[in-house]
């Protein structure tokens, strides 16, 4: 097992050609390569010379096509990549635990009664290059989601709650970012509220993740 | 342009509007009391300070006669046990003992510490699990279950234990009751409805619910918690009320049984065992305050009787003296100085600073004598003449001088 500093959270970039060999556990997020665009959040990872990478029992989040639709999704399995030149993961990264403690006393310090938990994982937006598939954003003005995830040009947004306010805005509440910096280095933050402008057509996708599906 | 002023005739008029600057003689323990202890007085609660944080469970008796200053000995400890939620209960209402003890803890726990203690209290019993390494997805029951496996050992009655955790519970993982378990956890009084919506039995007027309640949030406080049972000797006076008997036509052992178990006695004997009971919550300093030593000898030998082993947990007593010779002037001053700065008329002291106008050190010092030192009889003294000052037609030379002999 390797012991993780709070600047040694990189543990696997495909773009920067790092590659921690070890047994890790915590917060761990994981990104598919540009074609595939899916996540991946799993408490735990495994990465070694002989077995490549492996995951046991992640959460994989994306948006899947079916016929003529896109549809969100989130499954729960183990992900094994034996081979690392053909493996489709950009990046894994662990999330250090100051974030993620502070990260959970956001959640606890305050109480939002009316905020809706979607009971099954449901797409919010979703924006390819070929076009806008899914906006829902007008729907739930107003409204306070729960366990929203985002996906954004250049890095994910994992909160709390997500506001979406009268401008049609999304405004995250909570929230751990994770993206590159101009000089492509992964870097990960703690903001307490992030809040994104649609005009600025930054967002690939929002995806509100089901309680269902976080309890299986 | 105001050349000159006359501060000690301004000073007069102030008086003369009509106010006292010694206002009341007994201490409560509701009222804050501001002024700090005498020079003297330093050791004595120095003393309780380092029993207080080097011991776990103790009773502290501090003996002082009436008027000495017991009660705002509780106020002066409360600024100086930074480290201790410090909390007063009188014996005087006696009626829903864990009830009341509990609110005055609340009250002096504040309701975000209580928020707090909650919040960690699930945190420990698994709230906080991560589900994939970032979702909380608190599943309430199992969190309950690991809650109760974990600290029900400790703990006598389990039914009490289980509503109590199923109100901690719905505070911090169930957003639709989190109102109206937080009023439950704050003591307040509930109707049949508010419990059925919690799923709860009863509120904590519940004697057992009120201990378990008491128990866990004081051993889970960072703070310790130090107990300020103010005249002790009140369960003393209770039992004795019966076993003295009256001289009534009427002998109300008809009735209520024999002598010895009167409503009183079995009440006082009551309290006893609930006081006695306190021990169970780890790390509860009690401190009770008694007027002679006699009375502690008695309450000791009324606990022998129960479990001698309870007796382990007294220190030896404390006293707390009369003033000393110099100390009436300290008092005065530090009076006096909180009275200027109510009325905004400091400069009179950095005019006068070792005035004691409108009195003198003649009179203090006689009024020290008369009464022996007894902070209680001096404060009722300066009060007379005061009074005297503001409201009598004497001129304020003869009035001062029929203190002096």
């Amino acid at each position: 097992m390797e012991i993780m500093t709070d600047n040694n959270i990189v543990l696997f970039d495909y773009l920067n050609n790092t590659k921690i060999n070890g047994e890790f556990n915590g917060s761990i997020i994981s990104k598919f390569k540009e074609y595939v665009n899916y996540l991946i959040f799993s408490d735990n990872i495994k990465i070694s010379e002989d077995d490549g990478i492996q995951i046991s029992q992640g959460l994989m989040v994306g948006f899947e096509r079916d016929v003529n639709k896109h549809l969100a999704f989130s499954k729960k399995d183990d992900f094994i990549w034996r081979d690392l030149e053909n493996c489709p993961l950009e990046y894994s990264i662990l999330v250090p635990s100051v974030i993620m403690e502070q990260y959970d006393e956001g959640q606890f310090s305050d109480a939002f009664p009316f905020t809706i938990t979607m009971l099954h994982t449901a797409g919010l937006y979703q924006k390819e290059p070929d076009g806008l598939y899914v906006d829902h954003l007008d729907f739930f003005q107003g409204e306070i989601l729960r366990n929203p995830v985002g996906l954004f040009n250049r890095g994910i947004c994992i909160a709390d709650r997500v506001v979406i306010d009268h401008r049609g805005d999304p405004v995250f509440y909570d929230s751990i970012l994770v993206g590159r910096n101009e000089n492509d280095i992964l870097e990960v933050s703690y903001e307490p509220l992030v809040n994104v402008k649609m005009d600025y057509d930054v967002v690939r996708f929002i995806i509100i993740l089901g309680i269902e599906n976080l309890k299986e | 342009m105001l050349i000159y002023e006359n501060r000690k005739a301004k000073l007069l008029n102030i008086f003369k509007i009509g106010i006292n600057p010694f206002k009341k003689f007994v201490a409560t323990g509701e009222i804050k009391e501001e002024l700090g202890f005498v020079t003297s007085r330093k050791e004595l609660t120095e003393s309780i300070i380092d029993i207080i944080e080097n011991n776990k469970n103790i009773i502290l008796p501090i003996i002082g006669e009436v008027g000495a200053g017991k009660t705002h000995l509780f106020w002066n400890l409360k600024k100086k046990l930074h480290n201790h939620n410090t909390f007063y209960i009188s014996l005087e209402n006696y009626r829903k003992f864990y009830y009341s003890l509990y609110s005055e803890y609340i009250e002096e726990l504040g309701v975000g510490f209580l928020r707090s203690i909650a919040n960690e209290l699930c945190n420990k019993w698994g709230a906080l699990e991560r589900k994939f390494g970032f979702f909380h997805v608190a599943d309430i029951e199992k969190v309950r279950e690991t809650a109760f496996e974990q600290i029900s050992k400790n703990f006598e009655d389990k039914i009490a234990l289980n509503d109590i955790i199923n109100a901690i519970t719905a505070h911090q993982l169930d957003p639709y009751k989190k109102l109206e378990a937080e009023n439950w956890l704050l003591g307040e009084l509930m109707d049949f409805r508010d419990l059925a919506h919690l799923n709860l039995l009863y509120d904590l007027r519940k004697k057992s619910y009120a201990f378990t309640m008491l128990k866990i949030t004081i051993e889970n406080s960072k703070l310790g918690s130090v107990l300020f049972i103010d005249d002790f000797e009140k369960i003393i006076s209770l039992m004795k009320k019966s076993e003295e008997g009256s001289e009534e036509i009427f002998d109300p052992s008809y009735l209520y049984g024999s002598e010895g178990s009167t409503l009183d006695n079995r009440a006082a004997q009551k309290i006893l065992d609930k006081i006695l009971n306190l021990q169970k919550i780890r790390s509860i300093k009690i401190i009770i305050t008694l007027n002679s030593i006699d009375s502690l000898e008695e309450i000791k030998r009324k606990i022998q009787e129960k479990d001698k082993k309870l007796l382990l947990l007294f220190k030896n007593p404390l006293f707390l003296s009369n003033f000393e010779e110099n100390d009436i002037f300290e008092f005065y001053k530090k009076n006096m100085k909180n009275f200027l700065k109510s009325v905004n008329y400091l400069e009179f002291m950095e005019e006068y600073p070792d005035s004691y106008f409108p009195l003198n050190e003649k009179t203090l010092r006689n009024i020290n004598d008369k009464v022996n030192g007894n902070p209680r009889e001096i404060l009722k003294l300066l009060i007379k003449i005061f009074n005297e000052i503001i409201y009598s037609d004497e001129s304020l030379e003869n009035i001062i001088h029929s203190y002096e002999n």
